[in-house]
C-alpha cells in the first residue's frame, strides 16, 4: 500500500472533520483542504501504482 | 500608578515580541541556511529587515482578533494581561532551552486564556474566536503541507525540462533570496501583530483607547522593531532543528517551502487570524520532503514538534493561571 497516498487520506478525513467546528464565513477553508488532499491521495496511489508495474 | 503599571506591561509585551523573534523567527532563515544560500548573519539580517516592513504590506486584522477575540473585553485589565505574557514568555524560555519549536502565537493565546479563566472562570473566554484560532493550529500546517508538496511537483516539472543542472541550481538560489524574503513578510505580519493585538487589549482595557480603536502607528512600529531585532539575536538551536532534523532540503525545495508558507501566511494574515509560523514552515517542510517518500522525513522529530505544540497552550495556560493566583493579592 502507497504510505503517502493512506497518509493524504488521513489528512483529507482530518480537514473534512474540521468542516462543521470552524466558523461559516471560513468554512470553504477546510473544504477546499479537504477535497485537495483527496486529489493528491488519488494522484500519489496512481504514481505508486505505476511505479510498481 | 496605573499609568506606570501600563508602561511596564507595555514593556513587557514588547519583550515578548523580541523573544517570539528570537524563538519563531529563526525558522525564517532555517531553510536558506540550510541550503547554505546565505551565511548565517546575511540571513538573519535579511529575515529581520523583511520581518521589520511588513507593516507596510499588512493590515491589523490579526491584532484585532488578540484584542477583541480571545478574551472577554471586560475581563481584561493590566493584571490578567501581565500573567498572561509571563506565562507565554515562561513557556517560551522553557521550549527555547530545550531546542523545541514551539509556537510563541499559541502560548500567548494560552496565557492570555489562562490568566482571564484563573480571574473569572470558563465563562470569561470568547469561544468563537478561541475556535477559529484553534481550527486553523491544525489547519494551518495541512494546508502549508499541501502547498509544499505541490509547488515542488511543480519545480520539479519545470526542472526536467532543464539542459544546464548547474544554471537551474543557480537560479533556485536565487529564487530562495526572494521566497525568504517573502516568508519574512508573512511572519513579520502574523506575529507581530500579535504583540500588536496585546498592546491594544492593554490600551482599551485602560480607557487609553475606545473598544473600536485601530491599532496606533507607535504601536505598529515598535512590534514590528521588537520582532526584527529578536530576529537579530537569532536562536540557532531551533534554526538547526527546523533546516536540517525534520529533512535534507536542497535550494529547489527551500524555495518550494518558503514559497507556500508565505502564501500561507498572506492568506491567513488577510483573514485575521493568529497562526504559529513554527507549524506553518513545518507542514510546508515535511511537505516537500515527502515528495519522493515519506521515509524522507524524519518523522521522530516532526512528532517530538507536534507534541510541543500540543502541551504550549495548555502549558502556557497553566503557568499564567498560576501566575496570577500569586499575583491576585498585590
Amino acid at each position: 500500500m502507497d504510505q503517502r497516498a493512506l497518509f493524504f487520506f488521513v489528512a483529507s478525513v482530518v480537514a473534512a472533520l474540521i468542516v462543521p467546528v470552524a466558523a461559516e464565513e471560513l468554512r470553504y477553508v477546510p473544504t477546499t483542504v479537504s477535497v485537495v488532499y483527496v486529489i493528491l491521495a488519488a494522484a500519489s496511489y496512481l504514481d505508486w501504482r505505476t511505479n510498481k508495474r | 500608578m496605573e499609568d506606570a503599571a501600563l508602561w511596564f506591561v507595555i514593556a513587557v509585551a514588547l519583550a515578548f515580541d523580541f523573544t517570539n523573534g528570537m524563538h519563531d523567527a529563526a525558522n525564517s532563515i532555517a531553510t536558506v541556511v540550510a541550503t547554505r544560500v546565505l551565511s548565517p548573519r546575511f540571513a538573519v539580517i535579511w529575515a529581520a529587515f523583511f520581518n521589520f516592513v511588513a507593516f507596510l504590506v499588512f493590515k491589523t486584522h490579526v491584532a484585532s482578533t488578540i484584542a477583541k477575540d480571545v478574551v472577554e473585553q471586560d475581563i481584561l485589565s493590566i493584571g490578567v494581561i501581565f500573567a498572561g505574557l509571563m506565562g507565554a514568555i515562561g513557556w517560551n524560555m522553557l521550549t527555547w532551552y530545550l531546542g523545541l519549536p514551539s509556537s510563541s502565537s499559541h502560548a500567548l493565546v494560552g496565557g492570555m486564556v489562562g490568566a482571564a479563566v484563573a480571574k473569572s472562570g470558563f465563562g470569561s473566554v470568547v469561544s468563537s474566536g478561541l475556535s477559529k484560532i484553534g481550527v486553523f493550529i491544525v489547519l494551518a500546517p495541512l494546508i502549508g503541507l499541501a502547498l509544499g508538496f505541490i509547488v515542488m511537483v511543480l519545480v520539479l516539472q519545470f526542472s526536467q525540462k532543464a539542459k544546464n543542472v548547474d544554471k537551474l541550481n543557480r537560479g533556485f538560489r536565487k529564487m530562495q533570496l526572494v521566497s525568504a524574503g517573502a516568508y519574512s513578510l508573512g511572519h513579520g505580519g502574523n506575529d507581530a501583530q500579535k504583540t500588536m493585538g496585546v498592546i491594544l487589549a492593554l490600551l482599551i482595557a485602560t480607557g487609553h483607547a475606545g473598544a473600536d480603536s485601530d491599532v496606533p502607528l507607535w504601536v505598529v512600529l515598535s512590534a514590528h522593531t521588537a520582532i526584527a531585532l529578536g530576529t537579530l539575536s537569532g536562536g540557532w538551536r531551533i534554526v538547526h532543528t527546523m533546516g536540517s532534523k525534520i529533512t535534507r532540503l536542497q535550494p529547489a525545495g527551500g524555495v518550494a517551502a518558503e514559497s507556500a508558507a508565505a502564501a500561507t501566511l498572506f492568506f491567513v494574515s488577510a483573514n485575521g487570524i493568529p497562526v504559529s509560523t513554527t507549524h506553518t514552515i513545518t507542514g510546508c517542510i515535511v511537505g516537500v520532503g515527502s515528495i519522493q517518500r515519506l521515509s524522507a522525513v524524519r518523522w521522530g522529530v516532526a512528532g517530538r514538534v507536534v507534541w510541543a505544540w500540543i502541551l504550549t497552550i495548555p502549558g502556557a495556560a497553566t503557568v499564567a493561571a498560576l501566575l496570577y493566583l500569586m499575583l491576585k493579592p498585590f
